[in-house]
């Protein structure tokens, strides 16, 4: 089965919405409890100290996901650099996605972007195994200002179709993506979006993915770009 | 594997140890990986950052006052030294990637007793180091506020240092963000300052640009003090071993490791060598040794005017605080590998529940620190410093022999010293002997906190074994 992976603040009292657990069912879950360091903290001083607490709270969220569907395990990293270390685990289990946590409820409608520079493919194939045979409708989104936008998104439309998920289209023209997208928000439970090439804004702004889960309140599942592993085991 | 550390300190506190995996990304332990976050250049700023403070911006005027343009030649065997130990560390370093640097090879490579005489004068000796680069800084912001026009004379030199002392203490506590970024920024601006500065002053030495000056003679009180004022200035290469106490957050430690420890003496050394003959050749070595802790503003105002000198200041602030800084989280570390082992209380080692930094062992560096400060005995901290340093870095290059003889079937290093066993024999020899040069007080109180650590050692945790224990 396809992997997600599921960063979470175990220390800090973080823990999985409902909603989003539920979502992941039709999929494998290696949580990741990610403890950030301040420079100041050596992470083996800190490991000595949180280690018990933190494995305590993994095991029961690998739990909970076991019992909403799909096989559950989980790492522990003590770092000074989540997202380098985020990256370096999603690499390791080979997760395709990985999820950003966002509060919700049982999740009915998906919004899913196929704006700027992202794999379609592997978003469209994504989507398709995580719907699975449940009654979730999507609503692909596409913001550009290319003619070749309507063919881009009915074709995606069109192959979803085809594995019998319910999809909705939204075309925007419009020169500012990220903006339009958050008004599209609202009305859906979850997003799931595809991994961006790193950029300037990226690096001026931020990740395009956690300022969207930070504008949208809900959860948000990043799927990753192709990295080296993944043809060898397809 | 090797067998485990043992024994029991007199509360009943164990080592704590258990078996990790290292890999160039992570440790991985039973059930936790720690992430290693650090890349090469984190590392050169460590080493670079907490050296060139002392050499640059403190030592010129102390140093060229005790042996002349020579001084030169004093920086150069430190430098000499410092390299001839880092390589042993660097190999050490590399077969033991763990945070705690020069005490973890030792206890490990020598047992328990060495290792808590160097683990427990190893923090004693950053705190001397820490509350030195302090009394620089203080002399530096003296010097400042002269500049910005408030003359406010030298008996504010402590009470700033004091002030700035509590202040990084606290600020650690508190959890600096970015505090890595901000030293990376602050070394590469120093860097390119005194690439500016030097490349001028080379210019000017050699007689291409600005006034001609009559040259001095090279060692004008003979080679005696030639030596004495390496003794004295060797504080100024006591960073690389820092770079070993983080080595386990280093990524690819085997590759970067020796990189950052070897390149940042070779760098500051060859910085330190050119400052002081840019200076000895800019304004002589008396009237270098006549000004003191500041006396390169004089030598910036002397090649570049008004603007050199405020770069001088605004670099030796940044330098001296940058180098103090550094030195404290080096010291709360130093205290986390002892306490670790159960060699002090474990309570040593807590973290901070609201600011999740180690307070306890950051005020075991802080409070110290203050006190030493307040002493405002430059060359008296400085060679303490250099001498407790100097102690470990010996037994380093013993603990390096040692290992190397029985080859334990754990010692796998990914670097090895080049021209073994010369170089570690000579590099222990030469760090011990240097220590015979250093002013007698500095001499007695090195020694007696030697002499302190090895008794906490049989009264605190006689029982605990470390020797092999990885």
């Amino acid at each position: 089965m396809t992997r997600v992976l599921m960063p979470l603040a175990v220390l800090e009292g973080e823990s999985v919405a409902y909603g989003l657990m539920d979502l992941l069912g039709t999929m494998d879950v290696t949580v990741l409890g990610c403890h950030v360091l301040p420079e100041q903290t050596p992470a083996d001083q800190a490991r000595e100290q949180y280690e018990e607490r933190a494995v305590s709270g993994l095991e029961d969220t690998a739990e909970e996901f076991r019992k909403a569907g799909g096989a559950a395990d989980y790492r522990l990293v003590f770092t000074h650099d989540r997202q380098q270390s985020v990256e370096r685990v999603a690499d390791e289990v080979d997760a395709r996605a990985y999820a950003i946590n966002g509060a919700t409820g049982d999740v009915e409608r998906l919004l899913v972007p196929l704006s700027g520079d992202v794999a379609v493919d592997r978003i469209l194939e994504f989507v398709t195994e995580l719907v699975g045979d449940r009654d979730i409708a999507i609503t692909l989104f596409l913001a550009s200002e290319s003619d070749d936008a309507d063919d881009l998104l009915q074709r995606s439309a069109q192959r979803l179709r085809d594995d019998g998920i319910d999809v909705t289209t939204e075309r925007v023209v419009s020169d500012r993506p990220f903006e339009t997208l958050i008004e599209a928000v609202p009305n859906h439970d979850a997003v799931v979006v595809g991994e961006a090439a790193p950029s300037l804004s990226q690096f001026l702004l931020g990740d395009e993915s956690e300022r969207l889960a930070a504008a949208s309140v809900g959860p948000v599942l990043v799927v990753r770009r192709e990295t080296a592993g993944d043809g060898a085991e397809e | 594997m090797s067998e485990a550390p043992s024994g029991q300190n007199i509360e009943g506190e164990t080592p704590s140890a258990e078996p990790v995996v290292e890999t160039d990304e992570a440790t991985v332990t039973e059930n936790a990986e720690l992430e290693r976050t650090l890349g090469l250049s984190g590392g050169l700023a460590i080493g670079i950052g907490t050296m060139i403070g002392a050499g640059i911006f403190v030592f010129p005027g102390l140093a060229a006052g005790r042996a002349g343009p020579a001084a030169a030649l004093s920086f150069t065997i430190g430098a000499v030294i410092a390299l001839l130990v880092a390589l042993p560390t660097s190999e050490l370093a590399t077969a033991m990637p763990k945070s705690g640097g020069g005490y973890y090879f030792i206890s490990r490579g020598l047992g328990a007793l060495a290792g808590s005489v160097v683990g427990l004068s190893l923090w004693l000796g950053l705190v001397f180091a820490t509350a030195f680069y302090l009394v620089g800084f203080g002399y530096y912001a003296v010097d400042a506020l002269g500049f910005l026009g408030v003359a406010v004379g030298e008996s504010l030199v402590i009470p700033i240092a004091l002030l700035f002392g509590a202040g990084f203490t606290l600020l650690n506590v508190t959890g600096t963000e970015n505090a890595a970024k901000l030293q990376n920024g602050i070394v590469a601006l120093l860097l390119s300052i005194l690439v500016v500065f030097l490349g001028f002053g080379i210019l000017d030495a050699v007689g291409l640009v600005g006034e001609p000056t009559t040259p001095e003679r090279f060692a004008p009180y003979g080679t005696f003090p030639i030596l004495t004022t390496a003794a004295l200035v060797f504080t100024s290469y006591l960073g690389f071993a820092q770079v070993a106490t983080v080595a386990g957050e280093m990524k690819d430690p085997g590759r970067n490791l020796p990189l950052a420890m070897v390149g940042s003496v070779v760098i500051v050394g060859v910085l330190y060598v050119v400052t002081i003959f840019v200076a000895t050749s800019a304004v002589g070595s008396n009237a270098l040794s006549l000004a003191g802790e500041t006396a390169m503003v004089d030598v910036g105002r002397e090649l570049l005017g008004p603007a050199g000198g405020f770069a001088i200041i605004l670099g030796g602030l940044l330098a001296t605080m940058s180098s103090a800084n550094a030195s404290i989280l080096s010291t709360s570390r130093a205290v986390y590998a002892v306490s670790k082992d159960a060699l002090l209380p474990g309570r040593a080692s807590r973290i901070n529940l609201k600011y999740g930094t180690p307070h306890v062992a950051l005020g075991m560096a802080g409070g110290p620190i203050l006190l030493l400060t307040a002493t405002g005995r430059v060359e008296v901290l400085a060679e303490v410093a250099s001498f407790l340093h100097l102690v470990a870095y010996g037994l380093i290059c013993v603990a390096l022999l040692a290992l190397r003889r029985d080859e334990p079937e754990w010692y796998d290093p990914d670097f090895r010293v080049p021209g073994y066993p010369v170089v570690p024999i000579v590099g222990g020899v030469a760090s011990f002997a240097l220590i015979l040069f250093m002013q007698p007080l500095s001499q007695v109180l090195g020694f007696l906190i030697m002499l302190g650590s090895a008794g906490w050692y049989f009264y605190y945790a006689r029982d605990v074994k470390l020797k092999g224990a990885l």
